[in-house]
């Protein structure tokens, strides 16, 4: 399968969207942690824009990939980028400040192995598999830790684990109202894999432009925020968390018209069709 | 066209220094892991992760998955890919042995094959009656002539130009075979892994047993999720994304999956284990 199925033409190199999407996710991750030197969680929602940053690199990267036609559907890049980039985001978790760092470096290690498997040892022979693989794992860790730090305020496996509840007026500490203890990890994991997966998904064939599928995964990064920004109701603050939902709903808005724009303009003949009139007298 | 006319490289062949190479890093990490944390319950944690992991490797390649030819009715299998399959095969059995974790590893291990066979069971059922009744086709093997359990022949219900169609009965049994290897295989990592949170997450958190027993179970689950998807999608990579079943003579390219299954799951646990270890 070493048959090149779709070729990239013009628009912005790979290694240009690699490096602006690394050095952006991992910049906007650790603007949120404003929090912890300010003392408010209003900054939360750089995770979020760090977590889209990484979505839209990850997007190229898949095109990349499948466009060697892998046989096994495009959802399954998405699936093993989120498999092996949410075992380095949680254990990063534990470094405090150098999380992110962590999380680079171990999902690039974890994914460079799972590559040279499916490369050599799984016999694939694709030229950009282990590239390709290194890439998603550190996407997946990336976009896993942007969300998380958008909900709970923070990267570290502190605040990811632990947080008070108040019964009868009393403050106490609770394990259950968290990200990882009540489970809401696994809705993170679900709406990343899904937003890095359905951008090329939806956009490819012979009229796949890469503007248009950018944008769509900077619309999915932006839907997937709102669901995220939601659910840190119950973790921060109401104000912060409302900030991340403006944020988020601006940003889809947005997003969302341009993408439209861009999908009239690469339709083949797009016919703004009116209702069917009614004539008189019938 | 040279490119184009080239042998398709991912064929049947063993590549054998890059199995020995991962061979190699499979027992660098299971040595790693002695060293660090000794022959204790974290130890056999990461070989439960292991053979979990090739349960799930070996279960994916009796799953009949068609992908999109078959939901055009060119090809036998379920309409969908293998990432889907698995995913929905493992998690259901996944949650069914979670249920059981309480009662020890082999009534949870069971509990969660009954739970993965039982969902590819309904799935290849449902397959069918849509595939019969909604779409009028009949249930035909292009791999075999005869369907190698039931004796029936299959070449004369093969409409021309496809590679057979519908979901035939060895199909189904494979489906259900791997349904229960791959329930059974997720439920393993999750089992071994919640053994070792329990054990060793109330010290790290300074916390009592029951009052992290939520982290515990989410990470258990989560890093189950997460070996469980790279397992099934590098066996999804191995068949090239689609196979007919057992009888598929893409099958028996099972062993190097078994191989990157092993070494996948080794590099992952290791890290799993390593989040309460250091």
């Amino acid at each position: 399968m070493t048959v090149k199925v779709e070729k990239i033409e013009g628009g912005i190199p790979h290694t240009t969207i690699l490096a602006a999407g690394l050095v952006a996710a991992v910049v906007c991750i650790y603007i949120s942690y404003a929090n912890t030197l300010t003392g408010t969680q209003y900054f939360s929602f750089f995770g979020g824009l760090g977590a889209i940053a990484a979505l839209v690199w990850g997007s190229h990267t898949i095109k990349h990939l499948c466009s060697y036609g892998i046989g096994t559907g495009v959802p399954s890049a998405g699936m093993i980028a989120f498999g092996s980039g949410v075992i380095a985001m949680l254990f990063a978790t534990k470094y405090g400040i150098a999380a992110p760092i962590v999380a680079v470096i171990l999902a690039a290690i974890i994914g460079a192995i799972i590559g040279f498997l499916a490369n050599n040892v799984l016999n694939m022979r694709i030229p950009v598999m282990i590239q390709s693989l290194t890439e998603m794992a550190i996407i997946g860790a990336l976009v896993l830790m942007g969300y998380s730090a958008m909900m709970t305020g923070s990267f570290t496996f502190a605040s990811m684990t632990s947080g008070t509840t108040i019964v009868m007026g009393l403050s106490l500490p609770s394990y259950q109202a968290t990200l990882i203890g009540g489970g809401l990890i696994a809705t993170v994991f679900m709406l990343g894999a899904i937003a890095v997966q359905h951008p090329f998904n939806a956009c490819l064939g012979p009229s796949w432009t890469q503007d248009r599928m950018l944008m769509l995964a900077v619309e999915c990064g932006f839907l997937s925020m709102i669901t995220a920004a939601v659910m840190s109701m119950a973790l921060i603050h109401m104000a912060p968390a409302v900030v991340s939902l403006v944020v988020a709903i601006i940003g889809w808005y947005y997003t969302f018209y341009r993408y439209i724009e861009l999908s009239k303009r690469d339709a083949a003949s797009w016919l703004d069709s009116k209702p069917i009139p009614e004539l008189e007298g019938q | 066209m040279a490119a184009i006319a080239a042998k398709p490289a991912a064929g049947a062949a063993v590549d054998m220094p890059s199995t020995i190479v991962g061979i190699i890093i499979l027992l660098l990490v299971i040595a790693a892991a002695y060293f660090l944390v000794g022959p204790g319950l974290m130890f056999m944690a990461l070989i439960g992760v292991i053979v979990g992991g090739l349960l799930i490797g070996f279960g994916v390649h009796f799953v009949p998955v068609g992908g999109a030819p078959a939901a055009m009715g060119q090809a036998p299998g379920i309409a969908t890919g293998v990432a889907m399959l698995a995913a929905g095969a493992g998690l259901a059995g996944l949650f069914g042995g979670a249920w059981a974790a309480e009662m020890g590893v082999v009534v949870a291990v069971i509990t969660g094959a009954i739970g993965g066979g039982l969902m590819m069971a309904i799935t290849c059922m449902f397959v069918t009656f849509i595939y019969v009744f909604g779409m009028g086709i009949p249930s035909a093997s292009g791999k075999v002539q005869k369907d190698p359990i039931t004796g029936d022949t299959q070449t004369e219900f093969k409409s021309q130009g496809t590679e057979g169609h519908g979901l035939p009965f060895v199909s189904y049994v494979g489906g259900v075979i791997g349904g229960l290897l791959g329930g059974a295989g997720g439920t393993l990592i999750y089992i071994m892994l919640l053994d070792v949170y329990k054990d060793a997450l109330p010290g790290m958190m300074k916390a009592l047993p029951a009052q992290v027993l939520p982290i515990a179970v989410a990470l258990a689950g989560m890093f189950a999720i997460g070996i469980f998807l790279v397992n099934a999608v590098l066996a999804a990579y191995n068949i090239t994304g689609t196979i007919e079943g057992p009888h598929d003579p893409k099958f028996k390219r099972f062993p190097r999956a078994l191989v990157a299954s092993a070494v996948a799951s080794a590099v992952c646990g290791i890290v799993a284990i390593m989040i309460v270890a250091l």
